[in-house]
């Protein structure tokens, strides 16, 4: 093993790791800073790195820089949850509002992959509708892109990641067959699926980014449970493994531990290049084209940081938009005691969903919900027992029930709205730069919302046969708007294809970009988005409009 | 013998450190936290000496068995100044809230009792606990910080955080551990894998832990 | 450890050891003069024997892996073991009558195969989802005590055959040719299916998994064709017949690879052996393919 992944660069030399060998390494080439690339990417995660990778296959110069460390899973993975803190955005963050969200384990990547690295692999389409949330449901904005289109680009994704998926998808437009079959479902899987079928309605098997089979290099999912704190037999698909190996194949060029700091922009109001800490050092790569793809904190947190006396509100800001419509997804909880053992440490954490309140209008509040069966390890279930209080003895005597623990878990659909937002705060960070503030609230909306679902999943998991139910009221994940897209530059940061209005050479493409966050995971639409966006780019060079 | 702890008799995780339940990596990491020194590194002998206490009371571990070194490895973590990648805006950051907190507790139980926390019984220590929970305890010695914020948002995660991931912790909840390249094979209901911890049901401890002794 | 490293080794030897034994006999048939029907008999007999060894490996380990949670989990490995002893018995038996211990045995495998598909079809139907994708891939599997019944159709018919004259000898009110190329052909198919289910499961990953749902079936469509039309000799049936013995071989040695191909390797054998392809499963190819081509042989001497 080489030298320690966050003390010292690994893209570096003409090389990368190769992470589905051991010890391996593959040739990278690499750009001088004064060649001026055609695309300079800041961040890796699944915005990041599919654009990365899409825009190298089609033969453009790509450098894409990540603030966190190049690992190798199969050697570096430990399978322990608190050292795999490490894969976390563990830099300092604030968070206000009536609301205050929690960052790290479950929302923010700090590592080459970026979030994805961490993820819970639950890869999951739209619900159609949502891309017309205004229109054709009455609430938020709607999208500026065509859910057939996104139908299309759905499919490559989950073929790219060969998601694996049940045979046939319970809700929504005809989708074809996932790649690979669902996994074999846990016991706390079972629960939700018979607390479902007791109740009525529908329920799957989660199309997961881990295979069911071996593909390639990659050994099939052994059930170990520590996905979430990073998977070291490769069988997650991510886009530490997929996307990014593929991206160096195609020419492009990844720099690790590299914290973008500024966009730089000219006088004419183009970017020009950005600068970057690198090995002790500030440096500057030039760029044609600048994509900012920080996940949506920092993407705001950089615009804003790369004001200039023409952009005194920070770039691509002239709506006033950016770092505004920051969504959470509502990850409250219901948990309860079964008499069997579950151990629902084994396996990935959600093996069975339901989309159910997705689909089905007939409720009191906008937006959608799924649900999905839970797996907590240790140290992040003993967090959400203190939670509610417990400590000293009755919370060893709670713990004690860990195996026969099972819960389910909503994503929920929240609105959004301008007073959740980002901001720089006046404390620095260890680069000097202003750390970001997160100003979270509900609105009323997400609180019905909330209330339906913990009453449905606490009747669902009472008819999966718990007991002693509770319910987690505060949890949150995934980060999304804050550069929202749409077709007016005046209430939209970016057009349909992730450019930006202001600055015609600068993109933004992550989770940042939506205009409403939906009630599923948002890993699949942020790649499928990407990777429209690197036809869209090829198009339009084609047609000089770059 | 702490009641609670007999569901998985006999059952020690760390039995498994050489099969191929456990890589070369994990097995570094675990050793590096059993081997966390009990002896302050970054506070100062009198906030240890509340925090030890204060530790105590959070997670009150059997005496009869060896100990998890929760004060140690709070201080640790202070010493490596490890954040969560966030905090409330009403709290200070990670040292300042500790050093802070600590300070503040011992000075309330010295207005209460006349003695430091780690001087007090258990009872009248997790009665004062119990009331800064509950948003009671406001003293100038805060420095304005949210005695109740900081007993959620720092007490219990950190202490609690550090107890459960500690070998022992598992082996009282009979969690499976560290699992790679050997994950998991049976997932249905009440299904063990010969490498997972027995429990014990009623009446049956004795075969249980019999049971778990060979579990490898 | 070492127990159930040297289970696994056994099963290969003895998995291996039935497999050389049957192409030996075979060749050592061609030297002498024996009586036809008999020859088939026996060859069914090892037949039955090399399948029973294969649900006997098979039914002991996914049982294991189910904790053995009902007392019945046992009944399928004992009988099988019945049912391989038998097969090992008349293999080595030229009587040209029903010898009625082993006949007795390939009964009950054959009562209990069917009783086991009820089980298994229950544990199915049991689950979330009842008929479902998901549980026919990862409940109890449909297909594997169909084996069992096979192993025991197989060594009952050949008991019966032994009965008959060596002059036409029937079984079933047909010509016996007829009625065993009908019996392996059909389990052949069968067997394909359950391939075929278990490989989607897989994905196909690999190109060699269309391999057991291509040839076998191929062989079993003229097998069945070679029973049901006219008797005349039929090349193209025995060559695949003979090819889909291969593909059980080969499958078994791919199977062992991809056992090695999981997480781990075969040092994590106590997950892999589980989670991996089923190394006991590929050789019923071979089993029922030897039951075809002595079926063939007997077919293509007969009148009608």
């Amino acid at each position: 093993m080489s030298a320690d992944a966050q003390d010292e660069p690994r893209g570096k030399h003409g090389r990368a790791p190769d992470v589905l060998r051991v010890g391996g390494w593959l040739p990278m080439r690499e750009y001088l800073q004064n060649d001026e690339v055609d695309f300079a990417i800041v961040g890796t995660g699944a915005g990041g790195a599919t654009l990365a990778c899409r825009l190298a296959e089609k033969g453009f110069k790509v450098v894409a820089f990540d603030a966190g460390a190049w690992w190798r899973p199969l050697e570096e993975f430990a399978s322990d949850e608190s050292h795999q803190k490490k894969l976390f955005w563990t830099d300092e963050r604030l968070c206000d509002g009536e609301d205050p969200v929690k960052l790290g384990n479950n929302n923010s990547g700090k590592a080459v992959g970026g979030s994805m690295v961490h993820f819970a692999m639950v890869s999951l389409r739209f619900r159609p509708e949502w891309f017309k949330a205004r229109s054709q449901l009455g609430y938020g904005v709607d999208w500026p892109l065509d859910w057939r289109e996104m139908w299309h680009y759905y499919g490559i994704i989950e073929d790219a990641l060969k998601i694996s998926g049940p045979v046939n998808y319970p809700w929504g437009p005809d989708r074809g067959r996932y790649p690979y079959r669902a996994h074999e479902l846990n016991a706390a899987a079972l629960v939700l699926a018979r607390g479902a079928e007791a109740l009525g309605i529908g329920w799957t098997a989660t199309p997961l980014a881990t295979v069911s089979a071996p593909r390639g290099l990659a050994h099939p999912c052994a059930y170990r449970g520590f996905c979430v704190s990073g998977c070291s037999t490769n069988a997650k698909q991510s886009t530490l493994n997929v996307w990014i190996p593929r991206a160096l194949k195609a020419g492009a060029e990844i720099r690790d531990l590299a914290m973008v700091g500024r966009v730089v922009v000219n006088d004419a109001g183009r970017c020009t290049g950005v600068e970057y800490f690198r090995e002790g050092r500030w440096q500057f790569q030039r760029a044609r084209n600048v994509v900012v793809a920080g996940y949506a904190i920092e993407t705001p947190r950089l615009l804003l940081l790369s004001a200039t006396s023409r952009f005194p509100n920070g770039l691509a800001n002239s709506s006033g938009l950016v770092g505004k419509n920051f969504m959470v997804q509502s990850n409250q909880a219901v948990w309860g005691v079964m008499d069997q053992e579950i151990r629902s440490y084994k396996g990935p954490p959600s093996l069975a969903i339901t989309e159910h309140w997705n689909y089905n209008d007939k409720k009191d509040f906008f937006g959608g919900y799924s649900y999905m069966s839970q797996g907590p390890l240790p140290v992040v279930w003993a967090l959400t027992e203190t939670r509610r209080g417990l400590w000293g003895d009755a919370l060893l005597k709670d713990m004690q029930h860990y195996n026969h623990y099972v819960g389910l878990k909503m994503v929920g659909e929240t609105m959004p709205q301008e007073r959740n937002c980002i901001t720089l705060a006046d404390e620095k960070d260890d680069y000097g730069l202003p750390i970001a503030r997160v100003t979270h609230s509900n609105c009323d909306n997400d609180r019905h919302m909330i209330q339906h679902a913990l009453d449905f999943m606490e009747t669902a998991l009472a008819a999966g046969g718990a007991k002693d139910i509770w319910r987690e009221t505060d949890d949150t994940c995934h980060l999304n708007g804050t550069a929202r897209m749409g077709s007016d530059p005046q209430t939209s940061v970016v057009n349909a294809d992730c450019r930006s209005w202001d600055i015609p050479n600068l993109w933004i493409c992550d989770g940042s970009v939506f205009p409403t966050v939906g009630g599923v995971n948002p890993s699949l639409t942020i790649q499928a988005i990407a990777y429209r966006t690197a036809d869209r780019i090829e198009a339009l060079a084609s047609r000089g409009e770059l | 013998m702490n009641p609670y702890t007999s569901r998985y008799p006999g059952y020690d995780v760390l039995n498994k450190r050489d099969t191929p339940s456990w890589d070369a990596i994990t097995r570094k990491v675990i050793a590096q936290r059993m081997a966390t020194p009990s002896e302050p590194g970054f506070l100062d002998i009198v906030r240890w000496r509340a925090l030890e206490a204060l530790c105590a009371c959070i997670v009150p571990q059997a005496a009869d068995r060896p100990q998890a070194p929760l004060a140690g490895m709070v201080d640790m973590r202070l010493q490596k100044n490890a954040g969560d990648g966030f905090r409330y805006a009403r709290l200070p950051p990670l040292r300042e809230a500790w050093l802070t907190g600590l300070h503040a507790l011992d000075e309330e139980s010295k207005a209460r009792h006349e003695l430091p926390f780690a001087s007090l019984e258990r009872s009248a220590q997790n009665a004062l606990l119990s009331q800064m929970q509950h948003g009671e305890l406001t003293s100038a010695h805060w420095k304005g910080m949210d005695a109740q914020l900081f007993f959620t948002q720092r007490v219990l995660p950190d202490v609690c955080g550090a107890y459960y991931s500690h070998p022992y912790a598992w082996n009282e909840i009979g969690f499976g551990g560290p699992a790679n390249p050997r994950g998991y094979v049976r997932m249905y209901y009440d299904r063990r894998d010969p490498w997972e911890a027995v429990e014990a049901k009623p009446g049956k401890e004795r075969q249980a832990m019999e049971k778990n002794r060979r579990v490898r | 450890m070492a127990m159930t490293l040297s289970r696994q080794t056994w099963t290969g030897v003895a998995c291996a050891l039935a497999g050389v034994a049957a192409v030996a006999a075979i060749s050592r048939r061609r030297k002498t003069e024996r009586l036809l029907h008999v020859e088939t008999s026996r060859a069914f007999n090892r037949s039955s024997a090399l399948l029973a060894c294969s649900v006997l490996t098979d039914s002991a380990m996914e049982h294991y892996r189910g904790a053995f949670s009902n007392v019945a989990m046992y009944v399928p490995p004992a009988v099988a073991t019945f049912s391989l002893l038998a097969g090992f018995h008349g293999g080595a038996d030229r009587t040209p009558s029903t010898h009625a211990v082993r006949h007795a045995i390939y009964w009950s495998a054959a009562l209990t195969g069917l009783a086991g598909t009820g089980f298994h079809l229950y544990n199915v139907m049991k689950r979330p989802g009842g008929w479902s994708w998901q549980n026919l891939f990862y409940a109890a599997p449909l297909g594997a005590p169909t084996a069992l019944l096979l192993s025991g159709a197989l060594g009952a018919a050949a008991e019966r055959l032994r009965n008959q004259p060596a002059h036409e000898p029937r079984l079933l009110g047909m010509p016996a040719g007829k009625a065993l190329g009908l019996l392996s052909g059909i389990g052949l198919a069968g067997t394909a299916g359950e391939a075929a289910l278990l490989h989607f499961r897989g994905s196909f990953q690999h190109k060699a998994m269309y391999a057991p749902v291509s040839v076998p079936p191929a062989a079993s469509a003229l097998l069945l064709h070679a029973s049901l039309a006219k008797p005349q000799p039929r090349w193209l049936a025995r060559a695949m017949l003979q090819l889909s013995w291969l593909v059980g071989w080969v499958g078994t040695a791919l199977h062992v690879r991809g056992v090695a191909r999981h997480h781990g390797g075969w040092r994590n054998w106590s997950q892999n052996l589980f989670n991996g392809p089923p190394v006991p499963a590929p050789p019923s190819f071979s089993a029922l393919a030897l039951a075809g081509l002595a079926a063939l042989r007997l077919r293509e001497g007969e009148r009608q």
